[in-house]
């Protein structure tokens, strides 16, 4: 796990007030949503924010490609850094 | 109005078990709240991960009264309702900031009862109010009228936040944070454990009651006191134990 991967996962740890969840417990490849971790679409939005803040990226709520970046930790890891090399 | 009171349970910081509330009924002190929360751990996190605090006051109080397979109106009621989250979502407005998409979401009065509602599996009616000091007699109505209306049995949840600092001077009547679950019926069909509850008018003032009226209700059964005056405004809420 990289490091910008523990950090994401402890992001969403802390912004989704997962109690007893630690970053052990969110693999790179977990999926999020559905089956895996088992987040929705309100955790979704509410991600969305978080890393907007966090990272100073900007993420189109109108982006076709967001539901792939949200798949997993891994997947939320390329995405930012992506942001923020472009 | 005439209600069976089958089952009581009442959470207040350091105060979570008969014997403590028992104590507190015979000498009633300000407790000092520093946020405790009740765990709910008979909920997994991902379940728990949305419940605020007032939100777990009420599921903590009010889960034991609803049998598994049970469906029950339920009655939510709160004057203030959860003064902390609206306070950080206006500071972020003022900060404009955007808003938690979760926080907004949650921000309305009946969004507890709705939370219920979804851990618990609950169909039916549910009502959720917002009245004077007098919140906890107006919640009784309710359900007075849920009972007339056919429901065998309600559950009617009073609950009330210690508000952020930026409120003092406008709340003055939360002196801690409590949650009161009580499981009514009509009284027919019990012997005891029976109260009557009436409204007179009332004129001139009078000092409010000492306690918000769901806690001296709760400190009125564990005291053994058989009458109970609630004024407030132009409305005097007596109760009176059916012997």
């Amino acid at each position: 796990m990289t490091v910008l991967q523990e950090d994401i996962a402890q992001l969403i740890i802390d912004t989704l007030n997962l109690e007893d969840v630690t970053v052990a417990d969110i693999p790179p490849d977990l999926p999020l949503f559905g089956e895996g971790l088992g987040l929705d679409s309100v955790d979704a939005l509410e991600l969305a924010l978080a890393l907007q803040k966090r990272y100073d990226i900007r993420i189109a709520s109108d982006s076709k490609d967001a539901r792939q970046h949200f798949t997993t930790v891994a997947t939320l890891a390329a995405f930012v850094q992506a942001q923020q090399g472009a | 109005m005439e209600f069976h009171i089958h089952q009581l349970r009442a959470w207040a910081p350091t105060l979570d078990t008969d014997e403590a509330w028992q104590a507190w009924a015979h000498h009633p002190t300000h407790l000092p709240d520093n946020n405790e929360q009740p765990s709910c751990d008979f909920l997994p996190p991902m379940q728990r991960r949305r419940l605020s605090r007032l939100a777990r006051m009420t599921m903590h109080v009010a889960w034991p009264l609803c049998g598994e397979q049970e469906q029950l109106p339920f009655v939510f009621a709160s004057r203030h309702g959860e003064t902390p989250r609206t306070f950080a979502l206006l500071s972020e407005v003022a900060d404009q900031q955007p808003l938690s998409p979760t926080q907004f979401g949650l921000s309305v009065h009946n969004a507890i009862a709705g939370q219920w509602s979804i851990l618990r599996g609950q169909h039916g009616e549910s009502v959720a109010i917002a009245g004077e000091a007098d919140t906890f007699e107006h919640a009784m109505v309710e359900a007075a009228a849920l009972l007339s209306d056919g429901a065998p049995a309600v559950l009617v949840v009073i609950a009330e936040e210690r508000p952020p600092a930026a409120y003092d001077g406008w709340i003055d009547d939360v002196p801690f944070s409590y949650a009161v679950a009580l499981r009514v019926g009509g009284i027919e069909a019990h012997a005891g454990r029976g109260w009557q509850l009436r409204l007179e008018s009332h004129q001139g003032t009078s000092t409010p009651a000492a306690w918000p009226h769901a806690l001296d209700f709760v400190r009125a059964l564990h005291a053994g006191d058989d009458t109970l005056e609630h004024p407030w405004k132009t409305r005097r809420w007596i109760w009176q134990r059916i012997p």
